[in-house]
């Protein structure tokens, strides 16, 4: 090596810059390309497809009789590509030719031609296109390239309104929802999904696969190619426990009673299954999924009746406590059931004078006169011996205060009166609270579930279920997803002689007191009527019952409500009897008793959009 | 061999490594290259133009191999009066691409004069450095290598092509310093350089950002340039505080010597006259340009966007890469300038991190092999030659990858032999060519 006067120090320097320089690019790449290699991978990938997704059919929902309630049918949506080299008059021409058979305002459809064009991306110009149009579109589909039809399912409830508020309803994603899903693939901004209800609760087995068409982009977002066409997979399905011909009667009943507004649940009392789910005023789900043009006949404006009676609604249970109140008393030993009393129309507690309901008062009165006249008097005086704190705790063993685990959304609880609530208030509990209490009037709270509950558990002798509604889920391939089974929550431990003569009561109510609107040949019926006094307006009608045939264990309870009915005896009673007749018309059948007939579902309104 | 490199050499003579490492990145790169325009609408024109320069790019290599390269310091006058005549005749003669006017048009091709002037440059200050080593730790040597330099800086300039310089500059640094310049005379001059370079861009940055002479210092510092009045001002306060601080640090007894002072505030005041310079002698479109170019985000689409695509697509490569001719990212137009500037986005998506440390590698080869040539250079020019080219690879080696991988600013540097481009292609294999000249021509065996 000759001498250059320099040292080679730097050139050691600049050496070890290079390879400094070279091996933190290869730190970086292993970074990159080792590490985030799947990461960037799907980034690339999103980039170059755009999807026009195809919305799958939602499972469907079929009533434990197999009628559908919830079906999804081909709906065909008008898709421009605008891959195509257009220029502004061919898209004139375009809107204008498709804005004849569309019904569609031809500047907007020119605008969001304009719009995809310049954005390149597809665009969905019309959704929902009905059969009579069809044939004209196709026909310009040939003439204009970039304009094409494709299918998807839309969600198609037959019988309208009927059993809305327990199907509940899908609609558009708002930005909750969006936020909740956004990086769910099988969700994108314009996918609908169930907003209320069962819809809701089984969103991700009824959803299925949404099928889509995989289009390549490029940079300018024009297209290239179809990449591919992917099939949709339907959702799953769901099967109820509601009986259609029940549900039926329910409905019915409700509608035609004086106010048109309340409740009827069903309940087998075997299992917690769910026979009929009524809630009026209910709404038509259909609505939800009309898009634009199709709305334009519906009445504008109007509030949507999502407020579920059965549920949420929270009433004073009036004379149906009376079942409570005799629990205690039976319980509580501190009156026989033969002891007599007499009720001349009121009671005279000292401070005050109590009513009975029936002015002229019943005379001399034992338990199951009481019980069976729904007798003020008798729970007044029995009452009071049992004692306040005994009635609560009963009351509480009937799951009063609680909710009753059904699986849908926002029940409410009802409310327990009683002394402890006072005592925990720090405040006071008279006498008249005790009559008030022994009554089912003051503070106590019940929702149509609660009762519907309590009267399956007089049946069974004292289990709760926990209520539910879907049977068995089964997939598209058939493989089954779910099979409820019954669960207990709890349990009222009572005498068999107490039980004993509770339906004893119950029986003599029916055939002899005030529930004799109830009575089905065929069957015997145990019920308890109530009338709930409320300040806002009439009188709250109540009628629970169950009904049992050949002495087998009961098959059915059911709890009506009927809003301002004024009269459980008259107004809600009746409908319980349809709504048993109904769920039993197999057992009926069996002993050759034509059942006075529920309708069809279906046959009585108007059967969802006429589409 | 296709070709013998020159007369009496020995196989031991020839560096196959350096060689071969140069031959198997122009195979990828033309690979890359065929993949990545294999959608352009430019596709034909791309793939004649390499096909064309290829053979031209070894013709000139083999030429440069076989000359002793001890020609260039003889003929240095020549040389350096020839890249002066090429950048001067190209802006008269040359044609306007992309908002420079930096092409000579020919019937098949163009050429680009910057690339061969700075394989000339490295020649002539090479030159320059070997007849003034003895003093070449005085500040003069330093301050005449870059008088070397300044006129080819003003030519590129005009044309603009600021790309030019921002390689170019630190291969004169790199040549400067493997001759053993002093690093304070080195600071001296990058402190020049940046200053020159920043007053016109902040001056640019605050014409795009108007809201900023609110502020009354922002504003004074904007008009420094309009009058010969306000600049003598600006000279005289920098003339004024720097003797403050260097009165300052006499009275802290600071054993600091007025020289660095008085270099200080030269270099803030000749820094300051040549932005005023650079600034003047640009027109709008040339503003627009610099504007782009060091502030990317003024274009439309995003350098941010473009390195994001960029980067997407050598990520998505994985260890063995999407196939040649089938990366999504760079075929589908993701990424800009993808047969040019972004050539390692192709590489990384087609063929992965296999093919991204393939080029790393024989980067790493490549600058290794050019360094042992400058160790066993028979002559301190053959040893300053290869420094420059040594520093010339680096330089874009750095910046090309550094950009890519988010690593240094976004600045329009190709990779050579890996990217596109006829000129750049030829000018780079002559280099390779002068490398193993200097290596071939090596006295010692080693």
């Amino acid at each position: 090596m000759i001498d250059r006067q320099i040292s080679q120090g730097r050139l050691d320097l600049l050496w070890v810059l290079a390879y400094a320089a070279a091996i933190l690019f290869l730190l970086r790449l292993v970074n990159l390309q080792l590490i985030g290699g799947a990461h960037y991978l799907e980034i690339a990938e999103k980039n170059r497809t755009q999807i026009i997704a195809q919305a799958a059919p939602r499972g469907r929902i079929f009533s434990s009789d197999e009628t559908a309630i919830a079906t999804s049918k081909p709906s065909f949506s008008l898709i421009y590509f605008p891959g195509h080299a257009k220029t502004n008059p061919e898209i004139d021409r375009m809107a204008k030719a498709l804005a004849r058979p569309l019904g569609a305002d031809y500047e907007e459809l020119r605008r969001n031609i304009y719009k995809a064009a310049s954005r390149e991306k597809p665009v969905r110009l019309a959704e929902n296109l009905p059969p009579k149009i069809m044939l004209a579109l196709s026909e310009l589909k040939a003439v204009y390239p970039g304009v094409d039809i494709i299918v998807e399912a839309r969600r198609y409830y037959p019988f309208g309104a009927y059993l809305s508020h327990l199907v509940g309803y899908i609609g558009k994603m708002d930005t909750r929802d969006w936020a909740a899903r956004s990086r769910d693939k099988n969700y994108s901004m314009d996918s609908r999904l169930g907003k209320a209800g069962l819809e809701k609760m089984y969103e991700r087995e009824l959803k299925g696969k949404d099928g889509g068409i995989y289009l390549e982009v490029d940079s300018r977002g024009k297209l290239n190619r179809v990449l591919e066409s992917r099939k949709w997979v339907p959702g799953a399905d769901i099967f109820l426990t509601i009986d259609s011909k029940a549900q039926a009667a329910a409905e019915e009943g409700l509608q035609k009673s004086a106010t048109g507004k309340g409740a009827v649940v069903a309940l087998d009392p075997r299992t917690g299954a769910i026979i009929a789910f009524a809630s009026m005023p209910d709404y038509d789900p259909n609505m939800f999924v009309l898009s634009g043009s199709e709305k334009e006949g519906l009445p504008a404006g109007k509030i949507l009746p999502e407020f579920n009676v059965a549920l949420q609604g929270s009433y004073p249970p009036g004379s149906i406590y009376k079942i409570i109140t005799s629990a205690a008393i039976l319980e509580s030993g501190r009156v026989p059931p033969s002891e007599k009393f007499h009720c001349p129309g009121y009671y005279d507690a000292g401070s005050r004078v109590f009513k009975c309901w029936q002015k002229k008062g019943h005379g001399q009165v034992d338990f199951i006169n009481g019980l069976s006249n729904s007798c003020d008097v008798y729970f007044y005086i029995a009452g009071q011996r049992a004692g306040a704190l005994n009635i609560e705790k009963y009351a509480r063993a009937f799951r009063l205060g609680q909710t009753s685990g059904i699986a849908l959304p926002e029940e409410k609880q009802g409310n327990v009166f009683g002394p402890s609530g006072r005592a925990a208030k720090k405040s006071y509990w008279f006498i008249g609270d005790t009559l008030n209490l022994a009554i089912g009037q003051g503070e106590t709270l019940m929702t149509p579930m609660q009762a519907a509950a309590e009267i399956a558990a007089v049946a069974n002798g004292g289990i709760f279920h926990r209520p539910y509604y879907v049977d068995r889920i089964v997939r598209s391939d058939g493989q089954q997803a779910l099979q409820n089974k019954p669960e207990t929550m709890s349990r009222v431990q009572l005498k068999d002689s107490t039980w004993a003569l509770i339906r004893e009561g119950l029986r003599s109510v029916v055939l002899e007191g005030t529930g004799q609107a109830a009575k089905i040949q065929g069957a015997e019926i145990y019920g308890k009527t109530g009338t709930a006094q409320n300040p806002q307006g009439k009188d709250h009608a109540w009628f629970v019952a169950y009904a049992t045939v050949n002495n087998e264990p009961s098959k059915i309870a059911v709890a009506v409500l009927v809003e301002h009915g004024e009269h459980g005896a008259s107004a809600a009673a009746p409908i319980a009897k349809a709504v048993i007749e109904a769920a039993l018309r197999s057992d009926l059948k069996a002993k050759n008793i034509k059942p006075e007939g529920p309708l069809l579902p279906g046959t009585t309104r108007q059967a969802g959009a006429n589409l | 061999m296709i070709f013998t490199p020159g007369a009496g050499l020995r196989k031991n003579r020839v560096d196959w490594a350096l060689f071969f490492a140069a031959m198997l990145l122009l195979a990828i790169g033309t690979i890359a290259v065929f993949s990545s325009v294999a959608v352009l609408p430019q596709q034909a024109r791309i793939i004649r133009v390499q096909l064309i320069a290829i053979p031209i790019a070894l013709a000139v290599l083999a030429a440069a191999w076989s000359l002793n390269y001890q020609i260039y310091q003889d003929q240095w006058k020549f040389v350096y009066g020839f890249i002066l005549l090429i950048l001067a005749g190209v802006l008269l003669f040359g044609v306007v691409d992309k908002g420079a006017r930096s092409w000579y048009r020919l019937p098949f091709f163009s050429i680009q004069p910057s690339e061969f002037a700075r394989v000339g440059l490295i020649l002539v200050l090479a030159n320059f450095l070997d007849k003034r080593i003895g003093k070449i730790r005085e500040l003069p040597t330093v301050l005449g290598a870059f008088a070397l330099c300044v006129p080819v800086f003003l030519l590129l300039i005009k044309q603009p092509d600021f790309s030019a310089i921002l390689i170019t500059f630190p291969v004169a640094l790199i040549m400067l310093f493997a001759a053993g310049a002093s690093v304070f005379h080195l600071s001296i001059i990058v402190g020049y350089g940046v200053i020159s370079g920043l007053f016109p861009v902040l001056w640019s940055i605050i014409s795009l950002n108007p809201e900023l002479l609110d502020n009354p210092l922002v504003g004074y510092f904007f008009h420094l340039s309009d009058s010969w009045g306000s600049a003598s001002l600006f000279v005289a306060a920098v003339t004024f505080g720097l003797w403050l601080l260097w009165r300052l640090s006499v009275q802290l007894y600071a054993n600091v010597t007025g020289v660095y002072f008085a270099g200080a505030a030269l270099v803030l005041i000749l820094g300051f006259f040549s932005g005023v310079l650079v600034k003047n002698q640009m027109k709008d479109y040339q503003q627009k340009r610099l504007e782009v170019f060091l502030s990317p985000e003024t274009d439309p689409r995003g350098a941010g966007y473009n390195l994001l695509q960029a980067r997407i697509a050598i990520g998505s490569g994985g260890i063995f890469g999407r196939g040649i001719f089938s990366g999504t990212q760079s075929r589908l137009g993701f990424v800009p300038e993808r047969h040019t500037d972004f050539i390692l986005a192709v590489v990384g998506e087609e063929m992965g991190f296999w093919g991204m440390a393939l080029v790393t590698g024989l980067y790493a080869l490549l600058l290794r092999r050019i360094m042992q040539g400058a160790r066993l250079a028979r002559d301190r020019f053959g040893y300053l030659v290869n420094c420059g080219i040594f520093g010339m690879f680096l330089v874009y080696f750095c910046m090309n990858f550094g950009m890519l991988l988010g690593l240094t600013p976004v600045a329009g540097v190709p990779l050579p032999l890996v990217s596109y481009g006829g000129s750049n292609l030829v000018a780079t294999l002559m280099a390779i060519g002068i490398a193993e000249s200097v290596y071939a021509r090596r006295y010692a065996l080693v």
